[in-house]
């Protein structure tokens, strides 16, 4: 048996409790790290407060080499953790899939995802969100600076009106995780004026949510990772209260319809 | 005001007057006497001393070289001499007669616009005359011929004046014979061909410091007769002084060489690929002094004060202490921290250099041999096309550990003054490679870490370099990225050799605008579909791209690029390069989200479609090989030739020539480590012979796959191949 859990947003309790006790209960656990982590909690936080092993595994260890995972699960209980969701943005849907082929069970238990969380912090409606885009480091890709397709996705979803959901490049294994006001002062480069939202820390004890022009978000700091962003489309009335009230939004920016 | 004060000044007034500036290298094969002769050159103009030419070997700066009297690296001097009542400043650059320095032959001959062929009287024409001859005429660069050594022909073979002008004459219809063979298709040059009436011609004795040519003759009123007279009286001395070498080889300079004013013309529209209409290609063609800076680098040497210095031609502009000049290939300016000229050798720091000289310069820290440096962005001069690519490595590790660093620094920096070498560093083993030329080469680039650097190495075996080529067509073969969300459709064929050559000789590359590219891609015979979808040239490889509208595909192409490169560089039967491929990227499926199309999947991807469709193509190994002739008395003639034959090697020709017999034929690289050993004991050190590299070629399908798994086990690679290789 083969179980996908998601770890949620922020340290070793952010997961469900149907999530911790299939944890306890497998006899294996294994992890992967590289496009997301805990920002709260350490590899060890999680062992010692679940009173698990946790083998973590690297890019290779599970997209080329996942043959260990999978054959631990044609007789054992082995438990897959990711943070956040397993099977949103960096969907691992692959491995369950090879699973499957291999006709070993696989079950799901979901986590608490970004996407929830920047939709719960702004107050922007999950109906109202278009298609997300990550914003990659400029090394990290091969087009200039904003890549192309991001650039026609923001401009696709503000043409009818929706929000874009931002997510910002993590390099786990180098450390370096892209801040909102780096985000915000690329992207400004071609949206100077418009409002966007920066969410700093979802699902921590202090996340902060800020609405601003891009160019003022260039502008100011956000603190410790991670960090999202999310370009509003249209506002629907309580959406433009909520990122007054919340976010503290500028007036000049609220044209709610 | 010292002597050499004075000289300089005047240097400095003549740079001003292009018309009375010629920019002129020296080239003959190996010990024909070039280095004998500058040496005569500066001291007739004044820079040396008359008593030491002929021993000083001033332009044989590096100690190795002047041990084994060859001359190495390209080194530049300037002198001045008048004719018909002008002061000329005659530029001369020094080139190598060996064949292992190939490349520095190439680039000394950009920065100059014409050519003294030297040859010896006793020898003739030899191959390397024929390499060097060609490589100054592909650059547009006009020839006139010295033959050296007449004296050996008085007095070591006493020949009468019916036999020496038969000898003379046959000389210089060899050399025109290669004139006419390699001009026949320029259509800017006209007739070449050098003659005796036409004072093309000079001949004499480099050692004994006297020469002759037609005018110097009507001049002087010395005939043929009264040389022979006097060098059979053992009268030298006074030859040299009724007819001084140095006299007549420059006035042939100054009279039939071009000045930069008449050649910038001619020679820019060849030597480089920018927009023909631009002003930067005006001010070039005109020797403009004021439009902008263009200097073409062709040598970086090092000095022990001033660090590196970039040698090379100013093609237009003035060069100054503090511009801020861009350098082709790399980002960012460099800023001049002095400009000079070369004097006998040694630099002088002179105010400024303006177009159409030989310049000196120290702060462009970016700059290597080859590069385009200039105050605005520009085409860069063609990349400088080098006639042979390395064949041979070499491991090089520091003997102690305190000198890792520097000796890397040193590899980097070897790299830098000659783009002929390749080093690959790997500082988790110290085990370093630098791969050249020849033997030959890396023995002396060896011999100057420890020399000159002071730094204590070992080097490995020589290791012969390989490249691996598809024999076929293959399928269309796809690579899935390892997260299995973006797929790439490649398959491979051979390139055609037309096509090969004309991008081995920068007809057709990448820095070249895409419509001139593309014409050139047509007339070596790609169909004109491909040649408008080329993608990027890797080597002696295309990418095609024959993909329609696939969204983001544009964004994801340096990705593809990279794999492509990765699977190129180091092929699938032995990790050598791979060469004349042509691959075409079919399709493409993408993911959505640029983070799950990064460099971690599409580079695999990509990697192994190449791969896979190289193998579909039937790759094989290619070994390097040379033409090798060898000279040798009749009575070892079976010996030598079996030196070729036991080689793997092939006797194409056997010849009578004076006295000599001579062998031609071919041998694998491989093979030919340690033949300069083994024929001078075959032969009792009877025979002379020459090697040049010419090229790789298939190895026989029974020798396959054991070389394969020797280099594979060198590489410490798995010895065993993938299970598709099943055709030899
Ligand atoms: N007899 C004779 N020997 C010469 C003459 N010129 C050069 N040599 C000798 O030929 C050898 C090679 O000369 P060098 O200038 O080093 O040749 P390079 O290899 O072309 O630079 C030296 O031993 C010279 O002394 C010449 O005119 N006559
Ligand atoms: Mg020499």
């Amino acid at each position: 048996m083969l179980t996908f859990i998601g770890l949620g947003l922020y340290d070793e309790r952010s997961i469900t409790v149907e999530g911790r006790e299939a944890l306890r209960a497998a006899d294996r656990a294994f992890a992967e790290f590289y496009t997301s982590h805990l920002v709260g909690a350490s590899v060890a936080d999680l062992e010692a407060y679940h009173g698990v092993d946790v083998e973590v595994r690297d890019r290779a260890g599970i997209e080329r080499n996942p043959g260990p995972i999978l054959d631990a699960a044609e007789d054992t209980d082995v438990a897959f953790l990711t943070a956040g969701d397993t099977m949103i943005s960096t969907t691992h849907v692959d491995l369950r899939l090879r699973a499957e082929e291999r006709d070993i069970e696989t079950r799901l238990i979901h986590g608490v995802t970004a996407q929830s969380a920047a939709s719960g912090l702004s107050g922007l409606q999950n109906y109202r969100f278009g298609k997300a885009v990550t914003l990659p480091f400029p090394y990290a890709h091969g087009g200039d600076d904003v890549p192309e397709s991001v650039v026609d996705s923001v401009e696709a979803n503000r043409e009818h009106g929706l929000h874009t959901l931002v997510y910002l490049d993590i390099k786990a294994d180098r450390g370096e995780y892209m801040t909102a006001d780096v985000a915000a002062g690329m992207l400004a480069d071609g949206w100077r004026d418009a409002l966007a939202v920066a969410v700093a820390r979802a699902g921590s004890p202090d996340p902060v949510v800020a609405a601003d022009r891009l160019s003022a978000l260039a502008d100011r700091a956000f603190g410790d990772p991670l960090h999202l962003l999310v370009i509003p489309g249209d506002l629907h009335h309580v959406e433009a209260d909520a990122l007054r009230e919340l976010g503290g939004a500028p007036e000049a920016l609220l044209d709610a319809s | 005001m010292g002597r050499r004060k004075k000289i300089v000044q005047e240097c400095e007034r003549l740079m001003d007057e292009p018309e009375n500036i010629r920019n002129i290298a020296i080239a003959a094969h190996v010990d024909h006497g070039k280095t004998t002769l500058t040496d005569n050159l500066l001291a007739g103009a004044g820079m040396i001393s008359q008593d030491t030419a002929g021993q000083q070997l001033a332009m044989d700066t590096e100690e190795d070289e002047q041990e084994r009297g060859i001359t190495i690296d390209a080194a530049n001097v300037s002198m001045t001499h008048e004719y018909e009542g002008n002061n000329h400043l005659i530029n001369l650059i020094d080139t190598p007669g060996h064949v292992d320095f190939g490349g520095d032959v190439t680039r000394a001959m950009r920065a100059v616009d014409g050519a003294l062929v030297v040859v010896d009287a006793v020898e003739g024409a030899m191959p390397q005359t024929e390499t060097v001859l060609r490589q100054a005429l592909r650059e547009g660069v006009k020839p006139t011929l010295f033959i050296n050594k007449v004296d050996r022909l008085i007095s070591e073979l006493q020949e009468g004046p019916q036999e020496m002008q038969e000898r003379l004459l046959s000389v210089i219809h060899d050399v025109n014979e290669l004139i006419r063979g390699m001009t026949e298709e320029m259509e800017t040059v006209e007739d070449w061909t050098v003659s005796v009436e036409g004072g093309t011609v000079g001949f004499g004795s480099a050692l004994y410091k006297w020469g002759v040519s037609m005018p110097s003759m009507q001049r002087t009123g010395m005939d043929f007769g009264d040389i022979i007279e006097l060098e059979r009286a053992d009268k030298r001395q006074e030859l040299h002084e009724r007819t001084p070498l140095s006299d007549v080889v420059l006035d042939m300079v100054c009279e039939h060489f071009p000045n930069p004013l008449d050649a910038q013309p001619r020679r820019i529209p060849r030597i480089w690929r920018g927009d023909d209409t631009s002003d930067i290609a005006e001010s070039m063609r005109l020797v403009d002094e004021d439009g902008d800076v263009v200097l073409m680098v062709t040598d970086i040497g090092i000095d022990p004060h001033a660090g590196e210095i970039a040698a090379g031609r100013v093609f237009s502009g003035t060069l100054e202490k503090g511009q801020e000049l861009y350098v082709s290939g790399t980002a960012g300016k460099n800023r001049v921290q002095s400009v000079g000229i070369y004097m006998g050798g040694e630099r002088e720091e002179v105010e400024h250099v303006p177009a159409g000289n030989i310049a000196a310069v120290t702060g462009l820290k970016d700059a290597i041999a080859g590069s385009t440096v200039s105050s605005v962005e520009m085409t860069p001069f063609e990349s400088i096309e080098h006639i042979s690519e390395p064949v041979i490595t070499k491991s090089v590790e520091a003997k102690n550990m305190d000198d890792l660093p520097k000796l890397i620094q040193t590899l980097q920096q070897v790299a830098k003054e000659d783009p002929t070498i390749q080093v690959e560093i790997n500082e988790e083993t110290g085990e370093h490679l630098i791969s050249g030329q020849g033997e030959l080469h890396l023995e002396v680039i060896g011999q100057r870490i420890e020399r000159n650097q002071g730094i204590p190495i070992h080097t490995g075996e020589p290791i012969v370099v390989y490249r691996e080529a598809p024999t076929g067509s293959s399928d269309t073969v796809e690579g899935v990225s390892p997260n299995r969300h973006n797929k790439f459709y490649i398959s491979v064929e051979p390139l055609s050799e037309g096509i090969v050559e004309a991008i081995q000789h920068g007809e057709a590359s990448m820095d070249m605008p895409e419509l001139e590219r593309r014409e050139a891609l047509q007339e070596a015979g790609m169909d004109k579909d491909p040649s408008q979808n080329v993608e990027t040239i890797h080597g002696t490889n295309i990418l095609i791209d024959d993909t329609k509208g696939i969204q983001h595909l544009n964004e994801t192409m340096e990705l593809v690029v990279e794999g492509l490169e990765e699977a190129l560089d180091d092929g699938p039967l032995a990790a050598e390069p791979v060469q004349g491929a042509l691959v075409r990227l079919h399709d493409a499926r993408l993911h959505e989200d640029t983070i799950h199309r990064g460099p971690a999947q599409v580079i695999p991807a990509v990697r192994e479609a190449v791969h896979r469709s190289l193998i579909d193509a039937e790759v094989r190994l290619l070994e390097p090989i040379q033409d090798v002739r060898i000279d040798v008395p009749s009575e070892h003639m079976g010996a030598a030739s079996g030196e070729i034959q036991g080689r793997r090697g092939r006797v194409d020709d056997m010849y009578q020539e004076g006295d000599l017999m001579v062998i031609e034929g071919i041998a694998p690289v491989g093979e030919m480590i340690g033949f300069s050993s083994d024929i001078r004991s075959a032969t009792e050190g009877r025979a002379s012979w020459n090697t040049e590299n010419a090229g790789f070629r298939i190895m026989a399908d029974n020798l396959q796959r054991e070389k394969i798994m020797e280099i594979r086990e060198r590489k410490g690679m798995k010895l065993e191949l993938p299970a598709s290789i099943d055709y030899f």
